[in-house]
């Protein structure tokens, strides 16, 4: 019981780690980034050049982290800023950008499928058994990058005007606040932390092009289910990862892999506003 | 029969065309159809397979080719799935107008392919070890079967180790299903018990629940039957991070994928037809002309590579038997010509499957493999009884 218990508040970290980037986006730019497995991916292929230098396997953080801060500012400006005026499009392009992120990656580092170093190493024991120690890490980076996030927007000048932007953009404009910059920040800063979860998910899985493709469905179906609130994403993620966790247990992982994109549609049905306050 | 006619005159313009280009002879080659998982599961094995090929390929052409016509490879990736098989079958055989296929692949995408296979006619060689009885006149298989490896390992676990209680896990896909089904019926009768059967789908990376049952049905013994590749990385890797130690049989990897997988493969076991360890000389040769062929670049042969090798050099044996490029001659011959290589000597005659020599290895700590027991030609048992072979 206790491991089932770790399996699912574990689960709910590594997803919220991974669609907490693609939240913020949404939340200010109103649109679904579906770049966002790409960005992802990028993070991944960070980690594993930290590998092949023989860095130490930390380093891929910021090393992801950058890179993705980096390539969101440029796609911000290059693709994403001209199609403001039109969302609908705006997706359409991020989709295409993922494939060509995908093509891009094989180019440089082939189709094949790659591993990448674990900073940590082995299990700790817990409640009479052993559970695997990076698993336990993803639990402590979820919680921080949950509480810095929500520092961010609730404590500093940043936060209030991206909440302002978020709340209505024409208003906040009218007061000043030069939206656009918001909108690159956010982007930017969507784009790094996706990069990063790319790199922190690596060391559990294996690298490949198409590595972001299963978690960009899921990272948007809890999206969709939370609105632009962190703490309802939190919810999500432990409602609907621990869904996965307990039916893939007790019934079958393949059902299990289902579960969050069946839930999700399915509470959407129910109640559109999902886990966030309508 | 209507639509036969289209394809009739598709294939008279065509012969027309080569008629009317008058160095076509000289310059003809003989295409050899390679669908491989370039990307997805099997993108770990895939580029092995590829260089057994092109040195099977650049072997023969040295020598003169297959009854004078050089060997022409086109590599096309199957996505490691049916989707991508489909189409890669279907592009070799009616665009590339290919002589034959042969290729390791998935069980998804062998079953995808194989009608694809009919409707063009193509013999189709099949190279990877699989879970058995795929049956169908085009197809000839030259890697093990379930019946050839399984036993090999349960009885080890079951004598040696005095194991009682086993874990299945698997991917969920013909393969993984199909082998521990076999390991299944095989361990209950032979007193063993099987205390759960587990698959994940088989693009998942995360073992977590399997893992956690795993631990609370506390087995002797646990056997592992993955799509090659990525899921056989993950699974290890999260199975050692977990810190669960049990005894591990390992149904569906490769010495490659054991090497990538680094010292968390360490205590496996494994049973194979193919080791790099093998003495005799035609696999020091294969060895050293994979090496010298591609230098630093090459990837470490393996069971699901180097049959690909025998496959190619089987299928010019048979087009040299029957004195033609015909389909239906060659297929009839397939299952009658030997070839010696690396594995020793394989004909593919029992219902269109071939005895084999297995090895039972242990992965050491440097991703070597030490072979711990050897069966001499064992028999792939009742494969395709319906085939007349």
């Amino acid at each position: 019981m206790a491991i089932l218990f770790l399996d699912i508040i574990t689960t709910a970290s590594i997803l919220f780690v991974v669609a907490a980037g693609l939240l913020i986006v949404f939340g200010v730019l109103k649109i679904i980034n579906f770049a966002h497995g790409g960005f992802l991916t990028i993070g991944g292929y960070a980690a594993l050049v930290t590998t092949q230098l023989h860095w130490n396997p930390w380093m891929a953080l910021p090393v992801a982290l950058l890179a993705g801060l980096v390539l969101g500012a440029v796609v911000e400006l290059l693709v994403v800023r001209p199609l403001y005026a039109r969302p609908l499009d705006a997706i359409l392009a991020t989709w295409g950008l993922s494939i060509v992120v995908v093509q891009m990656i094989t180019i440089a580092f082939g189709r094949g499928t790659n591993f990448v170093q674990s900073p940590v190493q082995g299990a700790i024991p817990i409640a009479g058994d052993t559970y695997s120690l990076y698993r336990l890490i993803m639990l402590g980076v979820a919680i921080i990058l949950g509480a810095v996030m929500i520092g961010i927007l609730q404590g500093t000048r940043l936060g209030l005007t991206a909440r302002a932007v978020i709340m209505n953009e024409n208003l906040s404009r009218s007061l000043g606040i030069n939206s656009g910059l918001v909108r690159f920040a956010t982007f930017s800063i969507g784009s790094g932390l996706a990069a990063l979860a790319g790199a922190l998910i690596t060391p559990l899985l294996s690298v490949d092009p198409l590595m972001g493709v299963p978690w960009l469905l899921n990272a948007f179906m809890l999206v969709m289910v939370s609105g632009t609130s962190l703490i309802s994403l939190g919810a999500a993620c432990v409602v609907l990862g621990g869904a996965q966790v307990a039916i893939s247990t007790y019934s079958s992982p393949v059902l299990g892999a289902l579960s969050i994109v069946v839930l999700a549609a399915v509470l959407l049905r129910i109640r559109p506003a999902g886990f966030a306050r309508a | 029969m209507r639509h036969l006619i289209p394809a009739a005159i598709a294939a008279a313009a065509f012969a027309c065309f080569c008629a009317t280009v008058p160095a076509g002879a000289a310059d003809e080659t003989v295409k050899i159809g390679i669908p491989v998982g370039l990307s997805g599961a099997n993108s770990v094995v895939a580029p092995s397979v590829v260089q057994a090929a092109k040195l099977a390929a650049q072997e023969i052409n040295d020598k003169g080719g297959i009854m004078g016509r050089k060997i022409d490879l086109v590599v096309a990736d199957d996505g490691s799935g049916a989707d991508g098989a489909v189409k890669a079958f279907t592009s070799l055989i009616f665009q590339d107008h290919v002589n034959v296929i042969i290729t390791m692949e998935t069980s998804a995408a062998r079953n995808a392919g194989l009608p694809v296979v009919a409707r063009g006619k193509t013999p189709f060689l099949y190279t990877s070890y699989y879970e058995g009885r795929s049956c169908s006149p085009y197809l000839y298989v030259d890697a093990w079967v379930p019946d050839q490896q399984v036993a090999s390992i349960v009885d080890y676990f079951m004598k040696e180790k005095g194991a009682k209680t086993f874990f299945l896990a698997g991917s969920d896909y013909a393969f993984g299903r199909g082998m521990l089904e076999f390991t299944h019926k095989y361990i209950t009768a032979h007193g063993g018990k099987v205390v759960a059967e587990e698959y994940l789908p088989m693009d998942a990376s995360d073992w977590t629940p399997v893992l956690s049952k795993l631990r609370a049905d506390h087995p002797d013994a646990l056997i592992t039957s993955t799509a090659g590749g990525a899921p056989n990385v993950t699974l290890t890797k999260q199975l050692r991070a977990a810190g669960i130690n049990v005894l591990f049989g390992n149904l569906g990897v490769d010495e490659g994928t054991a090497k990538a997988i680094g010292p968390d493969a360490a205590g496996v076991y494994i049973s194979q037809s193919y080791l790099t360890t093998i003495a005799d000389p035609q696999n020091q040769a294969f060895k050293a002309g994979l090496e010298k062929m591609f230098g630093s670049d090459m990837k470490t042969p393996n069971d699901l590579s180097e049959p690909e090798y025998d496959g190619i050099y089987l299928y010019k044996a048979a087009v040299e038997k029957a004195g033609s490029f015909n389909e239906a001659k060659v297929l009839s011959e397939l299952g009658k010509v030997s070839f010696t290589g690396p594995r020793g000597t394989i004909t593919m005659d029992k219902q269109h499957h071939a005895p084999l020599t297995m090895y039972l290895g242990q992965v050491q700590q440097d991703g070597s493999v030490k072979v711990i027991q050897t069966f001499k030609n064992v028999d792939p048992g009742q494969q395709c009884p319906k085939l007349k072979s």
